[in-house]
């Protein structure tokens, strides 16, 4: 016996209207139930309360002239002040560094071609050459400043044509340029004696946010190797080694930077001959990447914990050595798995390079304090002043943490 | 003879040569950077006591019973410039222990709070949240201790201060509130052991009543009756101690504000909270609380989903779901770094300094200048590792707790 059923023509259901449409949104994201409901009133009755009088503050109220006042200070301190400079003619060399910088940028867009290393170097370019049409007169803003500044926009292009046109266009090279270039800015901050155009200008001077940066860059470069040797270390089945990692991690992390830094100041000289060439910067540095190796040491054990006890048998039973199955087989696994934890590791030394007040460095931060500190009719201005510096900062930062977050994506982190 | 070659071939271990022997490599390895280790220690002492003897720093632990004959600004022990550089000391470290327990007490509310919301389905709500959190915590806490510290001091002087329902008075100097004063000092002492006394009891009838609950299904108001406990308990203690001692353990003094003969403003009574103070909690709790709430999140979202969907298909509502299923199940992912942020925000309080508050580092870096430098960088070393020590056994101990339970 067969049934017939009546086959009806197949009619489309729209989803009804809560459902879709950014009425739809709007229901299932703030209005889905009563208690929803209530928090979106009150945290938007809050927020627009606050957005109201911070905007209203920002644009009437505000008073930004103290940062115009401040101007180049807080990029260079007191790099180009007469008693470091005599002649006060210093301020092309951060420049010039800030080219080869540029360069290396080019050259990474250059090799890695397009997508996130382009948008990073044409927005750092873009803003610094916004920066030679800063409205400030010719004395306080000289024409030569400004061109070396619209100079980054061909130092680019020459750093991209270098990767693209000739053989140094490959990541090993980009390294090897790096480290020179970061010598080289040494040299060129510090000056060689008896050179003309070079003289030397004392450590005491360098500051501003080129301080900040010069002390993350070195941190950062030195603190990762420092902290994989200490991770091993701790790793490790040779007791003494052992010892000796757990001593020197567990010191460094359990008192503040701040105090080992003043102590840098205090007791390091006395704990070396009096003519060892260790300068206050030189000694802030090295204090600041021994304190972060600490930290970047227990981030990559926990790496190195988490990896699973195969990996290093499979690599073993494979026949490689000790060192070719850290070096090829955990090491990278491990890294790889606490990309988030080291890149807040290089966020928080960046953060922490504001702390070399302590040992009277003028940082950007302790610059603006110092000015502050000597100008008391700018005392009603020190908000926007420190609200200008936590944006400096956080740019900074939070353009770290996004890095690393693409970084991970590429590389397939949690979904391999 | 045979030539040296041969010898070399000839140095053999388990009929390994030498240089080829895993063990054997391995201790040289240890001997050898255990001397250098050593060396280097001993070249840094004997410079050290060289640059001593030959500069005439002063140097062993003799300072400690001098008088410290410097101001500590805003202190929590009573203090007098006369005190003993010892006990400078340990008014110094009490700054920062009371700084750091309440800023983790205050951090942890507020990080649990924000760190909820971002995971809240409200679209604001979490929107909220993430932005407190990327500004936060990408912004250097020295930046933001200053900014509240110069919000502070653009509050109105003390002769036109913002005044709270006659209690809170706040200018630029700080905030003055009231405050418990002790009026018979034995009853104050013993109160304290009252009221811990009252909190176990409390924890102690609520979760006699939850297991009441838990067993015969009849509704206990655990709550409700442990923290009635607690109440009746204070309450007892305070009738109990008035009567021991002739007097109440403590008044509640509230600040007023005067002027003296002199012209100058100043606050009788009550609490006085310096500039440097607010500003440092409020910062520290701030900062404190982003890295907190991105904790939470993270053991939150670690708990499986499938637990908040039974919790919810159970009939529990939202906030009761989050509190009795998914949150305790997620304490054993938050608490390790939670302890660990605890630690930062201890650490981070020596930069109290810079805002002119008298924590350990600060007065520390006084001291180095009337004492010598070497011994004060031991005790300051000693302290902070104390405190390090002792949240890392808070930590194993709950760490225990919650693997065996």
């Amino acid at each position: 016996m067969s049934t017939n059923f009546d086959i009806l023509p197949a009619t489309e259901l729209k989803p009804p209207v809560s459902e879709r449409g950014i009425i739809g949104w709007v229901y299932s994201n703030l209005f889905s139930n009563r208690f929803n409901t209530t928090l979106t009133v009150v945290f938007g009755v809050i927020l627009g309360a606050a957005a109201w009088f911070g905007l209203k503050w920002l644009i009437v109220d505000a008073d930004w002239t103290v940062i115009g006042t401040l101007g180049g200070q807080m990029v260079i301190g007191q790099y180009n002040i007469e008693a470091a400079c005599p002649g006060k003619n210093c301020f092309w060399r951060p420049q010039a560094s800030l080219l080869l910088v540029t360069m290396l940028l080019g050259m990474g867009w250059g090799i890695i071609g397009g997508g996130l290393a382009k948008r990073i170097a044409i927005g750092v370019v873009a803003v610094l050459a916004a920066f030679s049409l800063l409205p400030y007169s010719l004395e306080r803003m000289g024409l030569d400043v400004r061109l070396l500044l619209l100079a980054n926009i061909p130092a680019l292009a020459a750093g991209w044509a270098l990767a693209r046109y000739t053989p140094l266009g490959s990541a090993r090279w980009l390294v090897v340029l790096a480290v020179g270039t970061f010598l080289v800015t040494l040299v060129l901050l510090r000056g060689v004696e008896g050179v003309p155009g070079l003289q030397p200008v004392s450590v005491i001077y360098w500051g501003g946010l080129m301080l900040n940066l010069l002390l993350a860059v070195a941190g950062i470069a030195l603190s990762f190797p420092i902290g994989i040797a200490l991770a091993l270390g701790r790793r490790s089945r040779l007791p003494v080694v052992k010892l000796l990692c757990v001593v020197f991690i567990e010191v460094f992390r359990g008192v503040p930077l701040i105090t080992l830094l003043f102590m840098s100041q205090v007791l390091v000289p006395l704990a070396f001959p009096e003519d060892f060439p260790l300068n206050s910067l030189l000694r802030a540095a090295i204090v600041i990447t021994l304190f972060s190796a600490a930290y970047m040491a227990e981030n990559i054990r926990g790496g190195l914990q988490a990896l699973h006890r195969g990996q290093a048998e499979a690599a073993a039973s494979l026949g490689l050595a000790n060192w070719q199955t850290t070096l090829f087989i955990t090491l990278p696994q491990a890294i790889r798995n606490v990309i988030p934890a080291i890149v807040g590791q290089f966020i928080s030394l960046f953060k922490d390079t504001s702390l070399v007040y302590i040992i009277g460095m003028l940082d950007v931060v302790e610059i603006s304090r110092v000015f502050i500190q000597g100008n008391p009719e700018f005392i009603p201005s020190a908000q926007e002043l420190f609200i200008f510096l936590a944006l400096v900062f956080w740019i900074f930062c939070y353009s770290m943490s996004y890095v690393s977050r693409r970084i991970e994506e590429h590389l397939g982190v949690g979904s391999r | 003879m045979p030539s040296w070659q041969a010898v070399l071939r000839g140095l053999t271990y388990e009929g390994i040569p030498l240089w080829r022997h895993t063990r054997i490599i391995q201790w040289v390895l240890q001997v050898v950077s255990g001397i250098l280790v050593v060396v280097l220690v001993v070249w840094f002492f004997a410079n050290i006591s060289g640059a001593i003897q030959d500069r005439d720093i002063p140097h062993g632990f003799g300072f400690l019973s001098r008088e410290y004959q410097t101001s500590i600004g805003q202190h929590f022990l009573p203090y007098e410039s006369t005190d003993s550089f010892l006990y400078a000391f340990v008014v110094a470290t009490t700054n920062t222990i009371i700084v750091s327990i309440l800023g983790v007490i205050l951090a942890t509310a507020l990080g649990i709070f924000i760190g909820v919301s971002r995971m809240s389905g409200n679209w604001l709500v979490s929107k909220a949240a993430l932005v407190y959190i990327e500004f936060f915590r990408n912004v250097p806490l020295l930046v933001q201790l200053f900014f509240w510290f110069y919000i502070v001091l653009a509050l109105p002087t003390i002769q036109e201060e913002y005044v709270i329902a006659d209690m809170l008075h706040i200018n630029n100097r700080g905030v003055s509130m009231p405050w418990p004063d002790p009026v018979s000092a034995g009853a104050a002492w013993m109160f304290p052991v009252v009221l811990v006394v009252a909190a176990f009891a409390g924890v102690a009838v609520h979760r006699a009543m939850q297991r009441r609950e838990t067993l015969t299904g009849a509704a206990s108001y655990p709550m409700v009756l442990g923290v009635g406990a607690s109440i009746l308990i204070v309450a007892i203690g305070w009738v109990a101690l008035s009567i021991a001692f002739d007097g109440a353990p403590f008044t509640i003094s509230v600040p007023e504000a005067r002027e003296t003969q002199g012209g100058s403003h100043l606050h009788l009574g009550g609490f006085t909270a310096s500039a440097g103070l607010m500003a440092l909690l409020v910062g520290l709790v701030m900062y404190t609380s982003s890295f907190i709430a991105e904790i939470v999140r993270a053991g939150i979202q670690s708990v499986g989903r499938g637990q908040r969907e039974a919790a919810r298909s159970l009939g529990l509502p939202y906030l009761k779901a989050l509190r009795h299923v998914t949150f305790p199940q997620s304490l054993r992912v938050i608490v390790p770094p939670m302890i660990s942020q605890y630690l930062n925000l201890t650490k981070n309080s020596s930069l109290a300094g810079a805002i002119g508050f008298s924590d350990l580092t600060n007065v520390a870096k006084t001291m180095t200048q009337t004492a010598p430098a070497v011994s004060i960088f031991l005790l300051i070393m000693l302290a902070y590792l104390a405190m390090s020590l002792t949240y890392s056994l808070i930590g194993n101990l709950y760490n225990r707790h919650i693997r065996f339970s």
